[in-house]
């Protein structure tokens, strides 16, 4: 076992890491840790979700765009990756799960690919179905996981489309699911048009109206 | 409450509160409608079009019940036809909804300047259509066989025509053609295939008109086909601008209006060629009938639409077109008013997102004829890009977006009087100064400069300045550190550095550059770099010889600016060359020369397609290159322009 200040210590090493994407780094201080004998569950939520959402602030004050934002969840990955297979899997129990992936006809995955990543960092599962998904495959999946929650990106209008077929889709199999949409040509007025629940401007925002969403759906409320 | 309204083809809108006249809403954005009169309802001017329906690409459902109902007097300035079709007057028109209103070509103040210009051409004359003088003899009680007949006889004695087909319009009007010529006439031949025109007497005149339909311009070059001469260019924005600024919203637009949506944009688009056709030929002082083909360069979604055919399959993956080949279509065919048995030749295409314009390019700029290794870019609302040489040519696609254009850009305006063109910023006073379209002389911060926003060349500028002077850092974020009264930020916390103040423009507000402009640079040119660089890495080379930069606005910009904000890699400055608008110029060499056509349906199926968005790495290197000027890549050749780099991580 790694005394406390040891694991104070790795944390804080973890969470520089991530914020400064030191992918090299994180991957040698994640192993460090494991050798050490350090939580992994509590490394990986306060090191590296920790890192995450200091990154997210970056982000929402412009200090961070999209180019610092990938390094930084690379730098995620490669520690959780090292982290991943020592977290016992009762602590490790997911805060929800969510059903992702890139609308059909379309191939833009860079947006989902940094919602994954801060999804996965907060301790989520995420359910990621990849781009250019058929519409059918989203309705499926939900089922099969009964995700909290399913997110639907577009970079394209022409992709876009498809969401007001799939959105009612889903909501009759399941009228609980949350929907979230997002990407490039959405706004507030999409939702409220197809019928989704939410929407958010970048990937932060969305895990944050994700919890939101979550904590209603514990307490068993609709959420508006 | 508030309402949000959006101008097209500017592209500004505004949220603005209920019950907001329509004109006065577009004085505050800087839009430019008529209003002769003062608001009196007589001139007509300010005639605007309210959009009908939803727009998902603006967020909003814009409907004729979104504006105050017209009154009598209203009602008698406009027509029933033109009440019909949803048009009202700017200067009484309240806003009650959301609303999209288009602003047509006839009310909108300051003339755009379009730099579609034609370029110097070098193609041997060889047209598709080519006139033949014949003399018949008159038939008599001795020899009383068909005029048709006779025709041939003639064409196959004088020319060497045999087996030629003639329009039937042709037919009808033959017998009474040949007599009045007194069976002395000019014919007209296609591909030496068909006669699509009969003529009395001598008829030198030969004349075609080339076409380049962009997503946002159209420009149509009027050529002598005996001597490729360019008789009259013409060119507006593409009408079609009101379903939407870029391609993927129009072809929403067939998507979402199934019955009518692609027919209405196609009729949009040809009564803008028939605008082209008659301007130009008013213009060289013929009649449109005299055009005897039409040659046609555009995007795939440009050229699908136009055709008629369902757009939606080349606007998702994996974008198949629905032909490569070129294509040639009776203008009657589409009511295209030039000669009605005449063609329009449609260029082929080389893939879903590299269209018949890029082809025209190709036929300008040929470097599938050349030994140097050539880097073409075509910036428009999409970028399109051409690697390689006579050995082998590779293409891709990048969804630049309008940024670089001006659009989606706070104060971005399209280039017209009162755009702001040239930025400079100092290093160390960090003030700028710049030109406005139509003045030569420089902004002193003080003289009123009747500025009214910036055009796409001075985006490029103003980004390439502030990272010099260090007011943008490496990531794109904008430095508040800096102390200067020009750094501020916004009421929403958004950074912002003020180019022109309130008294030097004309629109009462000071025209800023902000964080969003700068992160919305920073896709477009990420996305342009991006593409450069796995395509050099497909050929598996790290150098090219020449540079090509294509594009009306590409012969605006700055070429050095370009490339210390990353545009595209680093090269000897010496061989980036601005080649103006190749895709026009690729049309005018195929109306001229049909050996070329062959040339073009040959090319189109040799480019090979990247899709870029398939390469395991073009995330990584897409996010890489949205930094100043690159996040790893050297730059030697600018290097002495950069400011002191910063501490680059690896």
């Amino acid at each position: 076992m790694a005394t406390p200040e040891k694991e104070k210590e790795l944390i804080a090493a973890l969470q520089d890491a991530v914020i400064h994407y030191k992918v090299a780094d994180a991957k040698k201080i994640a192993e460090e840790a494991v050798k050490a004998g350090a939580d992994a569950y509590t490394m990986t939520m306060e090191g590296l979700a920790g890192g995450m959402e200091t990154v997210s602030e970056k982000f929402d004050n412009h200090e961070y765009f999209v180019p610092e934002t990938l390094l930084c969840a690379k730098a995620l990955y490669s520690a959780l990756d090292v982290l991943k297979p020592h977290i016992k899997t009762a602590e490790g129990q997911a805060k929800g799960q969510v059903v992702l992936g890139v609308m059909q006809g379309d191939v833009h995955d860079l947006g989902k690919n940094l919602i994954k990543a801060i999804f996965e960092s907060a301790g989520w599962t995420v359910h990621d179905l990849g781009r250019d998904v058929p519409i059918q495959k989203f309705v499926e999946e939900q089922l099969r996981t009964d995700s909290d929650i399913v997110m639907l990106s577009a970079m394209m209008t022409t992709s876009m489309v498809g969401m007001k077929k799939l959105i009612p889709m889903i909501k009759e199999k399941n009228p609980k699911v949350q929907i979230m949409i997002g990407g490039a040509p959405i706004s507030e007025k999409t939702v409220e048009e197809y019928g989704a629940d939410s929407t958010a401007d970048n990937a932060p925002n969305a895990l944050r109206e994700a919890m939101e969403m979550l904590e209603q759906l514990r307490k068993g409320m609709p959420t508006g | 409450m508030d309402h949000t309204i959006i101008f097209q083809p500017s592209g500004r809108r505004a949220r603005v509160p209920d019950g907001t006249i329509i004109l006065d809403a577009a004085r505050k954005l800087g839009v430019g409608i008529e209003a002769v009169c003062g608001e009196n309802m007589v001139c007509g001017k300010c005639r605007v079009k309210i959009m009908e329906g939803s727009f998902p690409k603006e967020g909003i459902t814009s409907s004729m019940s979104h504006t105050s109902h017209a009154d009598e007097k209203e009602m008698k300035v406009l027509k029933k036809k033109e009440t019909d079709a949803n048009i009202r007057l700017a200067c009484v028109a309240t806003v009650t909804g959301d609303l999209l209103v288009f602003v047509p070509e006839a009310s909108r103040t300051g003339q755009q300047i379009v730099s579609k210009a034609a370029g110097t051409i070098k193609v041997k004359i060889k047209p598709a259509v080519t006139k033949v003088y014949v003399e018949l003899s008159p038939p008599s009680l001795e020899d009383p066989y068909g005029d048709l007949e006779r025709l041939e006889q003639a064409l196959e004695k004088t020319h060497k025509l045999k087996k030629l087909t003639m329009d039937y319009r042709v037919l009808q009007a033959l017998p009474d053609v040949l007599r009045m010529g007194d069976w002395k006439v000019t014919v007209t031949v296609w591909h030496k295939k068909e006669i699509i025109r009969v003529e009395p007497g001598w008829v030198e005149t030969n004349v075609g008109l080339a076409v380049d339909i962009g997503t946002t311009t159209v420009a149509g070059y009027l050529t002598d086909l005996n001597t490729g001469e360019v008789l009259a260019t013409e060119s507006m924005m593409n009408p079609q601008v009101r379903y939407g600024e870029d391609v993927m919203s129009r072809i929403t637009y067939c998507m979402l209006n199934e019955e009518t949506g692609l027919k209405e944009l196609q009729d949009t688009i040809v009564e803008g060629l028939n605008t082209i056709a008659k301007n130009a030929a008013k213009k060289a002082g013929i009649s449109p009938e005299d055009i005897s083909e039409m040659a046609l360069v555009g995007n795939t979604a440009m050229h699908h639409i136009l055709l008629g055919i369902n757009p939606e399959h080349i606007g998702v993956a994996p974008f198949a077109p629905a032909l490569h080949k070129s294509a040639d279509v009776k203008a009657e065919r589409f009511g295209i008013e030039i000669l009605p048995s005449g063609n329009i030749h449609v260029l082929p295409i080389e893939a879903g997102f590299v269209g018949a314009d890029n082809m025209g390019c190709l036929l300008a700029d040929t470097p599938h004829k050349r030994e140097a290794m050539t880097l073409l870019i075509d910036i428009g609302t999409n970028g399109e890009l051409v690697l390689g040489n006579k050995e082998k040519l590779i293409s891709c696609s990048c969804a630049t977006g309008p940024a670089l254009e001006g659009a989606q850009i706070a104060f971005g305006i399209r280039a017209a009087p009162g755009a702001i063109e040239r930025i400079r910023v100092d290093k160390d006073t960090l003030e700028p100064t710049y030109q406005v379209i139509g003045n030569e002389s420089w902004s002193d911060g003080q003289t009123n400069m009747q500025a009214r926003g910036i055009c796409g060349s001075a985006i490029i500028d103003a980004i390439a300045e502030m990272f010099k002077a260090g007011i943008i850092k490496k990531n794109g974020q904008v430095n508040m550190a800096l102390e200067t009264p020009r750094l501020r930020k916004d009421d929403k916390g958004l950074a912002e550095y003020v180019i022109a103040w309130k008294h030097e423009t004309a629109i009462d507000e000071d025209i800023v550059v902000n964080q969003k402009d700068i992160r919305a640079i920073q896709l477009a040119k990420g996305a342009l770099y991006s593409g450069c660089q796995i395509m050099m890495r497909k050929l598996g080379i790290k150098a090219f010889d020449r540079l090509a930069v294509a594009g009306a606005f590409g012969s605006h910009i700055d070429k050095v600016q370009a490339m210390v904000m990353g545009m595209y890699p680093d090269c000897d400055l010496d061989k980036v060359i601005f080649i103006g608008n190749a895709a026009g110029d690729g049309a005018r060499i195929a109306l001229v020369n049909v050996d070329k056509r062959n040339e073009a349906n040959r090319l189109a199926t040799k480019v090979e397609y990247v899709e870029l968005a398939l390469e395991e790495d073009f995330n990584d290197r897409f996010g890489e290159a949205m930094q100043f000027p690159h996040m790893f890549d050297k730059f030697p050749h600018i290097e002495h322009l950069l400011p002191r780099e910063e501490a680059v991580r690896a």
